[in-house]
Parts: structure tokens; C-alpha cells; sequence
């Protein structure tokens, strides 16, 4: 049971990991909150699952263009909107509320797309499961699992040695200093928008098979989240991570063991808690208060 | 310039009254458009509430569904388990919610700006999470409550056009008190804290005090518009409380314009009608909702008050210069 539900739990745990990730390379870009990440992934979810059983493509050329489609996307946010009211220099609450407009936008418009109906992966793979120790995993858990580690393995990668990640952390650590250096920040502004699109249309490929694939699947996602953010630091890449599967465990847990009535009020109570108690997180990323 | 505004202040405040008196009668074989008119009544109250702590004292809120919550399912509460007549319930429960307000904002008055509306919206959803799955069921959880009318004096207020004039006295009552506050050293001390709260705590305002009395004075408002929502349906269920709600208080604030009388009435006024003239798309309604929301974001981020405002200041302005030039 215990292994189980420690199963489950990673899963969904690197979902949120692969999220609150988006919201912390955001932030560190371009000092704002997002409201669309979640939606985002549902947007993922509903374009590999038609990817896959419509077009009939193979599960991983589904998952690259999910993914290079949110990319997309998020690249667009901020070029078209985000850049847009930046530039007239308007209050920050407005830039949050045109995110919140635009995860009404993707939420509904993929209802209008997509339906009301609940969308299912067919099998993906050959084998449906395996066994580890003395439990039966399901293979989709198994690959959700190590996808994103790898992905979070190879965004630390891009980030620390090439030459683009390293623009990237250097435009966001402080913007003129960079620009002096001859980086271009508009683009890696855009690239950090892009990348945290990018995962949250992962993570809905991921997750899709697992759960299914329905309209407000990222909207509770995508807020949870936030609290896995909180709790590693906001705006720390590896807090991200870390809280995501931390978040992932204790609920999964908390509503095995002891009451799946209030599951959903977990990760609140935690995002409060910390937002309370420790602001700065897990990892102790730079003070967030007055 | 000045004396002829003056002059023309008072003939259309008597005009405004006259006209706001006279909707039941000119709605009166049309009892849908005085519903409408209630709910905008009690939503200026709720945004009204909200525009206190977010246009004036400069703190989100990405939670006021939550108090709207508090205000509704408490009033019906105290009424069914403690036999209290409803006119008392809806200011315990208001008060109730001042309280539940102020034990947050506590400990929240030290987060900045993005961490503060984290805060709040996850307040939110916990109250949410308690509303559907109460203890005990008392709040019959998604079935949804079923209460009674306001008994007003042993008046029952149980159609819309006695209901629209208690509304409308509640309204000027609360919309009279918020300017009392705002223009008092209270208000001052707000006005401070959102320009500048490093500037106003040098100056000795004390900042933490005066963010949990916003916070407290806003949920009052707030709560007692959802008392008034939930006597006004006689049915509240979750599903009015959800985090959309305190975005559509946001939407409508920022389209109305903060900081003012007069804002959040026109943001009312405009989204409500905007809904109603949705609701016959249904399906599309949430979906042109957010298009029209960051239309108006981008397009007019100074809301819909502060652009017509900003443009009749434009056209006096010009017209001064203009009679300068004659002059001179």
C-alpha cells in the first residue's frame, strides 16, 4: 500500500515539479506571477491526445509537438501580451489578470475545441506494467516519472553549461547589466515564457495517459502547483522540483492513510503555512517580503 | 468653471435619486431587470469592499469570494441552528468575517504584492474546501442551502422591488461610510501605505495595523454582500463561491476603476450587463468573457471610470487653454 500510494504520489509530484518549475523560471525572468500554466497543460493534454489518436502519430512524435506547440504558445503570451503591457508600464495586478484571462481563453476554448468529454489514451506501450519489488507499477506511471526528471535533468544542463542558459540566468539576475553585455534580453525573456509552456504541455502529455484528459485537469494543477513553488523557494529551479515531489508525496499519502475528504486543501494549507512560517522556502531563495 | 460644476452637481445628484427610486416602478411588469438591478446593488457593497483594501490601501486580494462565502453561509447558519431573526445574522456573520479577515492578514501584511494574492487565493479555496465538504454536512455541501427572506421589521422581503429599496438604502448606507473612511486619517493612512510603505512607516503609520483594518473593514463589506446574495436567492450552493468569483470582484473593480465612488458601480453596472448579454451564449460565455477581459486589459488598463474621467479632464483642459488663448 505504502509503495503504492509513494508511487502515485511521484507521479503527480513531478507533474507539479514540471509546473511550479514554469512559475519559477518566470519569475526569476520577469518578477511575475502566472496564472496560464495550468491551462496550459490542458492544452498539451487535449493536442497529444489528438495528435496520437486522431493523426495516429507515434507517442513520442505526439509529445514533441505538444510540446513545441506550448513553446509556442508561451512564446507568444509574452511577445504579444505580456511584453505588450510591460511596455505601457502598467500596474503589475493587470498582468497578472490578463493571465488569469488567458487560462479562461485556453480552459474554454479547449471545451469548444475538444468537448466536455473525457479524452483517454489508448495503451501506449506494449507492455502495460511493471513489476518493481513487490508491487505492480503501470508503465505510464514509470515513464511520467522518469520523463521529467530527465527533462528537469536536462533544463540544468542547458541552464549551467551552454551558452544561451547562461544568457538566460544572466538576463534574469539583472536585466541592464545584461543588456550592456550585449545579451539580447527581449529573446531570452521570451525563451524563459516559451520553456515554462513548454513544461506545462509536458506535463499534461504525461499526466493525460495517467489521469485522462478533461478541461479543468490543469486548472487544480496548476494552482497546486503554486504551493510546491512556495514551498522550495519561489524562483528556485531545483526548490521547484523538489517541493513539486515533496507536495506530490504528503498528499497522496495524507489522503491514503488518513482522509481523502480533504486532499485538496493540503497543498493550501502548506502554501499558507510557508507563505506564513518560511516565505523564502526550502532552499532558502532570496527574502520575498516587505 | 468651478461655480457651473458645482451648480450642476446638485440638479443631478436629485435627478440620480430620483431615477435609482424609481426603477421598480419603471421595471414593473419586468421583475428580471429589478433582480438584475438587486444584484448589482449588493455587488457595488461586495466590489465596494474589495476597492477599499485593493484601491486604496494598495494590498490584492485573489480571495474575497471566500468572505462572500463567510457573510452567505453564516447568516443562513446563525438563522436555521441559533434562531436568530436574519437582520441580526447578516451582521453577526459579517462581523465574523472581519475577524476570519483580519487573523489572515496578520501574518499576510509582510508578504509583497505577488505572494500576498498566493495567499489569498489559496485562503480562498481552504474556504471553499470547508463550504463543500463541511463537517457534518451542515452546509448540505453541493446540494446547496436553502434559507428564507429578510423579515425587515415585520416587513418580509420577499419580492424584488421591496428588496431593490432595502438594497438601495444598504448600499448608500455602506457606499456613505467608505467615503467617511477614506477621507478620514484612517483612509490617509491606507493612501500611504500604497504609495509607500517604507515612506509611511518612516512617517509612523503603522503599517501592519492599518493593512489587517483594511482587510477587516473590506471582508465586512464583502460578507455582508453574500448575507444579502444568499436572502436574496434563498439558495446558495458551492458553486457561487469558487475562485471565479473573486475574479469576477477583480474584473470588475479594475473595469470600473479603483480608488473611487464611482468605479465600482460602473464596473458593476458594465459586467453585469455584459453578462446578461452573454448568457444567451452560454456555451461561449466564459470564453468571450476572457477575450472582452484582456481586450479591455490591453486596451484600456486604466478601466473604463478612469478613461471616461481622464477624457472629460482632457476636454476641459482644452477648452481652458483655448479661452486663455482667446484671452490673452
Amino acid at each position: 500500500m505504502f509503495w503504492q500510494l509513494l508511487i502515485s504520489g511521484l507521479v503527480i509530484g513531478s507533474v507539479y515539479g514540471l509546473i511550479a518549475l514554469g512559475y519559477s523560471l518566470i519569475y526569476k525572468a520577469s518578477g511575475l506571477l502566472t496564472f496560464a500554466q495550468g491551462d496550459l497543460l490542458t492544452l498539451g493534454a487535449f493536442l497529444g491526445v489528438t495528435f496520437f489518436t486522431v493523426l495516429k502519430l507515434p507517442f513520442v512524435v505526439s509529445l514533441v509537438l505538444a510540446v513545441g506547440f506550448g513553446f509556442a504558445v508561451g512564446m507568444l503570451i509574452e511577445k504579444f501580451i505580456i511584453r505588450r503591457l510591460l511596455n505601457k508600464k502598467v500596474l503589475i495586478i493587470y498582468v497578472v489578470l490578463s493571465t488569469i484571462a488567458l487560462s479562461y481563453i485556453i480552459q474554454n476554448g479547449t471545451m469548444l475545441a475538444f468537448g466536455t468529454k473525457t479524452k483517454y489514451f489508448p495503451a501506449i506501450f506494449s507492455i502495460s506494467r511493471i513489476k518493481l519489488g513487490s508491487i505492480y507499477v503501470q508503465m505510464e506511471s514509470v515513464v511520467c516519472i522518469l520523463v521529467s526528471l530527465a527533462c528537469m535533468l536536462i533544463l540544468h544542463l542547458f541552464m549551467s553549461k551552454t551558452k544561451l542558459g547562461t544568457a538566460m540566468r544572466a538576463a534574469s539576475m539583472d536585466r541592464v547589466a545584461a543588456e550592456a553585455r550585449g545579451i539580447n534580453v527581449s529573446l531570452t525573456t521570451g525563451l524563459t515564457w516559451g520553456l515554462a509552456a513548454g513544461f506545462a504541455a509536458l506535463g499534461g502529455m504525461l499526466i493525460g495517459p495517467v489521469y485522462g484528459v478533461y478541461t479543468t485537469l490543469g486548472a487544480t494543477i496548476g494552482k497546486k502547483a503554486s504551493a510546491s513553488a512556495v514551498s522550495g523557494g519561489y524562483g528556485n529551479m531545483y526548490g521547484a522540483i523538489v517541493g513539486g515531489l515533496l507536495l506530490g508525496i504528503i498528499e497522496t499519502l495524507v489522503a491514503g492513510f488518513l482522509s481523502s475528504e480533504y486532499k485538496d486543501m493540503i497543498s493550501y494549507i502548506i502554501l499558507l503555512l510557508f507563505l506564513f512560517l518560511r516565505p523564502t522556502g526550502i532552499f532558502n531563495e532570496r527574502a520575498l517580503q516587505d | 468653471m468651478k461655480r457651473t460644476q458645482k451648480n450642476l452637481k446638485r440638479p443631478l445628484l436629485a435627478l440620480l435619486a430620483v431615477l435609482l427610486l424609481s426603477v421598480p416602478l419603471i421595471f414593473s411588469g419586468f421583475p428580471y431587470a429589478i433582480l438584475i438591478c438587486c444584484f448589482i446593488l449588493l455587488y457595488v457593497i461586495a466590489v465596494s469592499g474589495l476597492d477599499i483594501v485593493f484601491g486604496y490601501c494598495g494590498q490584492i486580494s485573489m480571495g474575497h469570494a471566500a468572505f462572500f462565502a463567510i457573510g452567505a453561509y453564516g447568516s443562513c447558519l446563525l438563522h436555521d441552528y441559533c434562531g436568530i431573526p436574519i437582520m441580526l445574522t447578516m451582521v453577526i456573520a459579517a462581523v465574523l468575517a472581519a475577524s476570519v479577515g483580519a487573523v489572515i492578514a496578520y501574518p499576510a501584511s509582510k508578504l509583497v504584492f505577488h505572494f500576498l494574492s498566493l495567499a489569498t487565493l489559496s485562503f480562498g479555496e481552504i474556504v471553499y474546501q470547508i463550504i463543500s465538504h463541511s463537517p457534518g454536512g451542515i452546509t448540505n455541501n453541493f446540494v446547496g442551502y436553502y434559507t428564507e427572506s429578510i423579515n425587515f421589521f415585520g416587513l418580509t422581503l420577499d419580492t424584488y422591488p421591496r428588496f431593490y429599496y432595502y438594497a438601495l438604502g444598504c448600499a448608500v448606507l455602506f457606499l456613505t461610510a467608505k467615503q467617511m473612511l477614506v477621507n478620514s486619517q484612517v483612509g490617509r493612512a491606507f493612501i500611504a501605505i500604497r504609495e509607500n510603505h517604507h515612506a509611511a512607516d518612516g512617517m509612523g503609520v503603522n503599517v501592519r495595523k492599518y493593512k489587517v483594518i483594511a482587510f477587516a473593514v473590506s471582508a465586512f463589506y464583502t460578507a455582508f454582500a453574500g448575507a444579502m446574495y444568499a436572502h436574496l436567492v434563498r439558495y446558495i450552493s458551492p458553486d457561487t463561491f469558487m475562485q471565479k468569483q473573486s475574479v469576477m470582484f477583480l474584473t470588475m473593480l479594475l473595469f470600473g476603476g479603483t480608488a473611487s465612488l464611482a468605479g465600482p458601480i460602473c464596473g458593476v453596472t458594465v459586467v453585469m450587463l455584459l453578462n446578461e448579454l452573454l448568457r444567451s451564449a452560454e456555451r461561449y460565455q466564459m470564453f468571450i468573457y476572457g477575450i472582452l477581459l484582456l481586450a479591455v486589459i490591453v486596451l484600456i488598463p486604466g478601466g473604463i471610470y478612469g478613461t471616461v474621467e481622464k477624457a472629460i479632464k482632457n476636454v476641459f483642459r482644452r477648452k481652458k487653454e483655448a479661452t486663455k488663448d482667446a484671452a490673452g
